[in-house]
């Protein structure tokens, strides 16, 4: 009896018959939010968007994230810290950065200048060199605990706009479906075609995107410490400048791994197609300098790759809030000089804040969402990319600035090293001859105005 | 059609789609007039191939495609069309 009376408190699901209702896969499938993108941005986005309680849904192209990106790459330790206390303790970082370097490099020849300390090496650390795979591995996977829904292999093929106000986005084959979200952040990379297609931004340049190759390079733990002179664990960043970009104005670097070293080098895409020669050359160039061939030798190389990075700095990003959806990260240009996975994470970090203020007031708008340029605006991001405005125009204006004066530096510094049989007076106006024939005084000093005027922002 | 020197797409894994061609050259008239052929260097992958006879087509191999992007940019003509491959398929990067 009291068995019967127990049944009837229980409450009894009714089975809905099929016929009632929308099929299900009629339906679209609708989210609080899309983050379309699984890299920095896009799972730090994700994360902070479902720890507040929004339904988040984190799409990722590749078979897992990290897979379409690469570039020996270092995060700054406490600006992660922030988002992420003590960050380093969870996922496989590869070096702790203690020794940063400048190489002006020359044909067969370097001038450097570094600067390496053990204070360097404790935390809050300074530099943490990361492998893309393993670090976007974690920041989606805290995503993921926080109750984001990721799907790998899901690519996005554009965003639903109605009226002007993006509603979701088109799944591309194989899925072909569509999926609506109150806000969409797009976080899908330098090559951002989902917001060129959808008008959102003007259509990117060659000049603003430059191409980076990258090979990284096996060595044993010990091989590497030894060869850049490091203690167990912690590692280099050296960058190289003139010679390995061939003339014109770009970055190489050496990333040190746990067991292996990244090379990168990279110029704007417009350089290579007026240069005639292609990133790989660059690499081709790094590899056999006389000064860099031996930190490499005997390396076997794992893998070649190449990426786009935008480096068209402040002026060149794009209107970053448009009606239900923000863009983030690489995608909205964020990038200052070569640093960006912490400018996009917390770009990600402040998109979220966004989303979830439109989220609570119901308010989609471009009005509403435009908290998140205010909160870069304040922030170091908009910040550090304000105060290096200029370089991005300078670099344009004076294409021979990296390669000229590194050219310079390494004919002084070699013509002050060597010894010669005559006066020292005389070798000093000998020294000035040679180098101030590189380059009139005059224009010495105006391209040095022009930096400074750089600097001072 | 040589191989640039510094290119080792040996080495990098690729998830090759046999349905679809992600990269194309969508207005093939284009690169008969076109002059700097950028596509040909520029490609970190030398997905762009021709054999320098003026009236043949400029070869798009797209499986070897490491997904960067700068053909679409570097094309005088406009004459590149380029999206990313299906979820899944493409280039997949291991060492960072």
């Amino acid at each position: 009896m009291i068995s019967d009376w127990f049944k009837t408190k229980k409450p009894r699901k009714l089975p809905r018959s099929p016929a009632s209702g929308p099929a299900p896969a009629a339906a679209p499938e609708k989210f609080d939010a899309i983050v379309v993108g699984a890299g920095p941005a896009g799972s730090t986005a994700a994360y902070f968007m479902a720890r507040d309680g929004l339904d988040v849904l984190l799409l990722e192209r590749g078979p897992f994230p990290g897979a379409k990106n690469c570039g020996g790459a270092a995060v700054i330790a406490e600006q992660i810290h922030d988002l992420f206390p003590n960050f380093w303790e969870e996922f496989p970082y590869e070096r702790i950065v203690t020794s940063l370097e400048y190489w002006w490099l020359n044909e067969d020849s370097a001038v450097t200048a570094g600067f390496t300390s053990g204070r360097l090496a404790a935390a809050p650390y300074n530099r943490l060199t990361v492998k893309r795979k393993n670090f976007y591995a974690w920041l989606a996977a805290k995503a993921v605990a926080a109750g984001a829904a990721l799907r790998l292999g899901h690519r996005v093929a554009s965003v639903i706009l109605d009226d002007g106000r993006t509603v979701g986005v088109r799944l591309a084959p194989p899925q072909s479906a569509a999926v609506l979200a109150d806000i969409v952040v797009l976080a899908d990379g330098a090559n951002s075609l989902l917001a060129e297609q959808a008008g959102l931004i003007p259509r990117l340049s060659p000049l603003n995107l430059s191409l980076y190759a990258k090979e990284t390079i096996a060595l044993a733990p010990e091989t590497i410490e030894e060869r850049f002179n490091l203690p167990p664990g912690q590692g280099a960043i050296i960058s190289l400048i003139g010679h390995p970009t061939a003339g014109y104005n770009g970055t190489a670097s050496i990333h040190t791994f746990r067991d292996s070293v990244n090379i990168n080098a990279g110029i704007a895409v417009n350089s290579f197609a007026a240069g005639g020669f292609g990133p790989g050359d660059l690499l081709a160039r790094i590899k056999k300098h006389p000064r860099i061939a031996p930190l490499l030798a005997g390396g076997v190389t794992l893998e070649y790759g190449a990426a786009m990075i935008p480096e068209g700095g402040y002026h060149a990003i794009p209107p970053l809030v448009h009606p239900g959806l923000l863009i983030a990260g690489d995608a909205g240009s964020l990038v200052n000089g070569t640093h960006g996975i912490n400018l996009a994470m917390w770009s990600g970090r402040f998109a979220a804040k966004a989303a979830y203020a439109a989220k609570t007031s119901r308010d989609f708008s471009a009005a509403k969402l435009s908290l998140y340029r205010t909160l870069l605006d304040e922030s170091f991001v908009l910040q550090n990319m304000r105060a290096n405005a200029k370089a991005a125009a300078l670099q344009r204006d004076a294409p021979y600035l990296f390669d000229l004066y590194s050219r310079m530096l390494n004919e002084a510094a070699y013509l002050s090293v060597r010894a010669y049989p005559m006066p020292i007076k005389a070798k000093r106006r000998f020294v000035w001859r040679k180098v101030t024939s590189l380059q009139p005084v005059g224009k010495i000093l105006a391209d040095a105005w022009r930096v400074l005027k750089v600097v001072k922002g | 059609m040589t191989k640039p020197p510094g290119i080792n797409i040996a080495l990098c894994e690729f998830r090759p789609d046999d349905a679809w061609q992600h990269v194309v050259i969508a207005a093939p008239e284009k690169c008969r007039s076109c002059r700097e052929k950028n596509c040909l260097r520029v490609c970190p992958s030398a997905v762009f191939q021709w054999d320098n006879i003026p009236d043949h087509p400029v070869l798009v191999r797209y499986r070897q495609c490491v997904e960067c992007g700068a053909c679409r940019l570097a094309c005088p003509a406009g004459a590149v069309e380029f999206a990313y491959p299906r979820g899944g398929y493409g280039v997949v990067y291991h060492h960072g």
